[in-house]
């Protein structure tokens, strides 16, 4: 643990403060608006589980949809089951008979909760596992795990039967927790959304400055010298890559609730590709950042197409360009810099190498070869 | 550690945090105008300009416009104009969700206007429920829906299939070859064509889906080569079916021995087809561009005029055209003091309106009784209409489903 | 039988396909490291180029193979000086950079020509069947498949038969050894990205007349075409050829076998224990280590 686990615990609690006390405020506690801010509040959880991933142990996964996927499905499948009686309607037209026996547990909320967590979690281990153990490094885990992403979202479209198809999952039940149901245009389920992305955050910020992290960081580095350190560096990564993933499922269970709909394009490879880029507007060195990333990007989305119906798209793509060209470490990296020649200046151009040696190793890491 | 360095950290990696509430409140708040009762009535229009559905779905933005320009320039509804507020969904249907929230809720619109696919529609149709709004849906679908939410303008499967089986059984041979895209609008399509061939004694001798987009069909064809079916039962949709029609007709398969029927088929893909590749084989659809009514006369030349001589208009353009129209004389019912959503549904149950296609009336099931008709292409790439149904045929959106009934009390299960 | 052989033809077609979308992405990942996402649009902008000199100055698919490339090659050259140029040193956020490039292109396009499908004709003199007994070919797949073949081996004898590919190959090499021999590297990668990005134009004329033409018709095809790529191994010519064959045969018969969409499922589960196994490709080059 070192002073920047407490610069994170104090930014992470004004970010808390800016959710919780500020946003409500702001948009006078009105339901619409409060909904579509949890809608950006659970995006911000799948970025910030790539940001661990991605920016801590260096694996792009460009699949991270999958397992957020899995986690919308998980509670679709159970509020799908809680608004119709024994067979889901879909099922019917597609000449499905019986309720499949996958779907039989999803009626128990806590097998629901539990699958939307350990499920993405299983099947990134094992996709970490088959990659890991193998040493796969650099572009080619992008390209596994896009490859997977493309053939898990062609299979849950093929299984029309089990899965509802290119519709997906919809005409779904409000969620009852506790004898509380949901209404997803309330402050309380705000402030749930909120809550878990708070949880989510520390998490984050907790795994990257424990000594875990580290090694994490070192791995990212270089992956060789830390195995010669006798780390086993396979396993490391999994971890990492399972926690990403539960991470992803949870965010994804939530952005069921949000939109009240499960569908195949949440695993589609535009979408996983927009997860990296908001990881990367915010900074993929931070989960904050990361988060903050998310939520930043899809608020200029939701902004710039209400302004320009048809140039929104054209106006995103330049300025995601320009990040990558101009602000590699993203917007947390722009301000670590201007702290440090803010503080350079003041004390008249000399080097401080402990300064340095504070600051997160910038990602410029060499060309794969 | 100096204290300068730690608060100058702490200044940046809070800055991070603060950032999403920087200029909080104009990028927050973006209410709008509310609709209350104001000088105009707030409407919504809701297609695709970008991503891959645009091809279709910019059509129907545009009929919709020309729609509501029209009925402006006419001096609007009551003294009132009526506001379209346009929002691009961008083919997502998780941003259909948010669109239509924000239309419904914080634009307050009386009407949303949108969507070609099934998917788009069943995301928006949570929030359109749950506020009681009012969904045009221009789009010939699956069926098999009820909600009390949804004006459905487009045609249902035995408005498209009734007439046209037993015809292309007689004409060219009860053996089926049913190609479609890998989604619920051709397996329900194929499930109701096969339920009439086994009454008729058709037979299906292949049935395959591919996946949306899906751009090489040289297997497919190879099969259609081998199986030598009497007809191909098409429900391919948009660039795949461009795709298909343009490499069927590169290997040579002849439209007067295996024809391609198509549900889909019109003439907007005709045109990317190409007159050449796509003469000769058929479509059933309530409505051609080439129908000669006075309205599809007025209706095309205006379409003309205002987006450029070389567009064209189809079967799902001109539903979302007389749509504004059902909704303006909807709202014409109405004292202008209680004009909601709910209100305009229950006041278009029983409307009628001379649309291009012919007069069509408003199921109390909020689905539209049409004119199906079955055209043959050209290589000028028009439909030349063969056959056209002698009466209007209701909607019948459960006909594949013994016992159930979609009615003006919603689905009633016998 | 016939079906067999029917459906090898149909895998041999879908691999030139992919081979000459997938050619220009090989020769720039092999050369400077950069995972174009953009790719899939540079094909649509050959596609539209086509369009535009058929409709507008009335030259069919085969006359305007060389504008295409040129056009094309203008825009990569272009796109490469503004913005690749910055990144040779960060090849993981070129897939960023090039994914953000790729959405400027295809809304400049949809905002300058519009979202419908375009109709380009096929050329008249490749129309109709050549047929084997029970097999039939399609002339103009035929056509594909050797004109994939000539810009194959004319890539090849670029890279390994002219001054320019010597250089090339030094660059790719060793850059800061051939900079100091006085070899430009920044103009190599320029032109190599340019060449690359017209290969690209001449694959989106060539599919126009079978697929359609809309501005989201690059996107699907990237994701190919970058499989085949890796799967081939790192820029060797003879791997994409080689991977493409192998992707386009396993998914026509297997798409025989099951269906168009469990086939490709089963390819994409065999793609991924091919990389697993052989991270380096089919052919793996040992210039890079």
């Amino acid at each position: 643990m070192n002073s920047r686990f407490y610069y994170d615990l104090i930014a992470l609690a004004v970010f808390c403060a800016v959710i919780f006390l500020g946003v409500p405020a702001l948009m006078s506690y009105d339901g619409f608006e409060l909904n579509t801010f949890a809608r950006y509040l659970s995006l911000a959880i799948v970025s910030m589980a790539l940001a661990l991933s991605w920016g801590t142990a260096g694996l792009l996964n460009l699949g991270q949809a999958a397992t957020f996927g899995m986690g919308a499905y998980a509670m679709a499948m159970h509020l799908k089951l809680k608004v119709s009686d024994g067979l889901p309607d879909f099922m019917g037209w597609n000449n499905v008979e019986k309720l499949p026996l996958v779907w039989v547990p999803f009626e128990s909320l806590s097998f629901t909760l539990l699958a939307g967590l350990l499920v993405p979690a299983a099947v990134g281990g094992l996709i970490a596992i088959f990659m890991f153990r193998a040493r796969i490094a650099g572009v080619f885990v992008a390209v596994i795990t896009l490859a997977f992403l493309v053939a898990f979202q062609l299979l849950v479209i093929e299984q029309q039967g089990f899965t509802g198809g290119q519709n997906g999952l919809t005409g779904l039940a409000p969620l009852t927790l506790a004898g509380w149901t949901v209404d997803t245009y309330s402050v309380s389920f705000y402030y749930l959304v909120a809550g878990c992305l708070t949880v989510a955050l520390a998490l984050g910020v907790y795994i990257s400055h424990s000594k875990f992290g580290l090694i994490l960081r070192a791995i990212r580095e270089d992956a060789d010298r830390t195995r010669f350190f006798g780390y086993n560096v396979a396993t490391y990564q999994t971890v990492i890559f399972c926690v990403s993933a539960a991470l992803a499922g949870w965010a994804g269970m939530l952005y069921t609730l949000v939109l009240e709909f499960a569908s195949p394009t949440y695993m589609g490879v535009s979408f996983s590709l927009a997860i990296v880029i908001w990881c990367a507007v915010g900074g993929r060195e931070s989960v904050l950042a990361a988060a903050v990333g998310a939520i930043i990007v899809n608020l200029l989305e939701g902004r710039l197409s209400d302004v320009f119906v048809e140039g929104w798209h054209m106006l995103l793509g330049i300025v995601f360009v320009l990040v990558v060209m101009f602000m590699p470490r993203g917007i947390y990296g722009v301000i670590v810099d201007v702290v440090r020649r803010l503080n350079e200046a003041r004390r008249g151009g000399r080097q401080d190498s402990a300064e340095d040696a504070l600051l997160p190793a910038t990602i410029q890491t060499n060309r794969e070869r | 550690m100096k204290r300068r360095q730690f608060l100058g950290r702490v200044g940046a990696v809070g800055a991070v945090g603060m950032a999403s509430s920087l200029s909080a409140p104009a990028l927050l708040s973006s209410t709008r105008a509310a609709f209350a009762q104001g000088d105009d009535i707030p409407v919504g229009v809701l297609f695709s300009l970008t991503g891959a559905v645009a091809v279709v779905e910019h059509t129907l933005h545009d009929a919709t416009l020309l729609a509501i320009e029209e009925i402006n320039a006419a001096g609007g509804v009551h003294g009132k104009q009526l506001r379209p507020i346009i929002e691009d969904p961008a083919s997502d249907p998780a941003t259909y969700a948010d669109r239509a929230r924000r239309l419904m809720i914080r634009d307050k619109c009386v009407s949303v206007f949108g969507s070609y696919t099934s998917a788009s529609r069943q995301a928006v149709l949570p929030v359109t429920e749950q506020r009681n709004n009012l969904y045009w849906y221009p789009t010939l679908y699956e069926g098999r829906e009820c909600s009390r939410n949804v004006m459905y303008g487009g045609a249902v499967p035995n408005q498209q299939q009734d007439d046209l089986i037993p015809w292309a059984i007689e004409n060219f041979g009860p053996r089926f070859y049913m190609i479609g895209n890998n989604y619920v609008y051709p397996k329900e399509e194929n499930n109701y064509c096969k339920s009439l061939l086994s009454k008729l004694g058709g037979e299906v001798v292949h049935e395959e889906y591919v996946p949306l987009g899906h751009s090489d069909f040289s297997s497919v064809i190879n099969r259609i080569r081998a199986e030598e079916p009497d007809v191909i039962f098409a429900t391919v949709v948009g660039d795949s079916d461009v795709a298909f029609a343009r490499q069927y007709h590169a290997a040579e398969l002849d439209p007067a021995k295996m024809p391609v029927i198509s549900l889909t088929r019109s003439e907007v893909e005709v045109k990317a087809i190409g007159g050449e590749a796509a003469a000769g084989h058929f479509s059933s659809a309530p409505y051609f561009m080439g129908h000669n009514t006075p309205e599809n006369e007025r209706f095309v030349e205006n379409y003309k005029a205002r987006f450029g001589a070389d567009q064209v208009t189809h079967f799902v353009s001109e539903a979302a055209y007389f749509q504004v129209y059902q909704f303006k004389a909807a709202l014409e019912k109405l004292d202008p003091s209680e004009i909601t959503p709910a209100a305009i549904r229950d006041a278009a149950v029983g409307l009628t309106l001379n649309a291009p296609q012919g007069e069509v009336l408003i199921d109390e099931n909020l689905h539209t009784h049409l004119w199906p008709k079955i055209g043959q292409w050209q290589s000028d790439g028009q439909a030349k209409v063969l056959i056209q149904s002698e009466e209007r045929v209701a909607p019948k959106p459960y006909a594949a489903y013994e016992g159930q009934t979609c009615t003006g009390q919603g689905l009633v299960k016998a | 039988m016939d079906v067999v052989f029917n459906q090898l033809f149909a895998g041999l077609s879908m691999a030139s396909i992919l081979l000459i979308i997938a050619l220009g992405l090989a020769i720039i990942y092999g050369t400077m490291g950069v995972i174009n996402l953009a790719h899939g649009e540079f094909v649509m902008l050959g596609a539209y180029a086509t369009w535009a000199l058929q409709s507008f100055a009335g030259l069919g698919v085969l006359a305007a193979l060389p504008l295409v490339f040129a056009a094309v090659a203008a825009v990569g050259w272009v796109i490469e000086k503004l913005m690749v140029q910055r990144l040779y040193h960060r090849p993981l956020d070129t897939i960023l950079a090039t994914w953000g490039i790729g959405i400027i292109l295809q809304q400049a396009v949809r905002l300058s020509v519009g979202a419908e499908s375009r109709f380009v004709k096929g050329p008249e003199l490749l129309s109709g069947n050549t047929e084997i007994g029970a097999l039939v070919m399609s002339n103009y797949r035929l056509f594909v498949i050797a004109f994939s073949i000539f810009v194959l081996v004319g890539s090849w004898m670029l890279m390994t038969r002219t001054e320019f590919g010597t250089k090339l190959r030094a660059v790719i090499q060793n850059r800061g050894i051939s900079e100091c021999y006085g070899i430009e590297s920044k103009r190599i990668y320029s032109i190599t990205f340019a060449y690359g990005a017209g290969l690209a134009g001449i694959a989106g004329a060539l599919i126009t007349p079978l697929f359609s033409t809309i501005p989201t018709m690059g996107t699907g095809l990237v994701v190919d075409a970058f499989l085949v790529v890796i799967v081939g191994g790192l820029g060797s010519l003879i791997g994409a050829a080689s991977a493409s064959v192998l992707i386009g045969e396993a998914t026509a018969l297997l798409s025989a076998v099951m269906n168009d969409t469990l086939g490709r499922i089963a390819v994409l589960a065999g793609i991924i224990i091919l990389i697993r196994f052989r991270p380096r490709g089919l052919f793996p080059s040992d210039t890079r280590n």
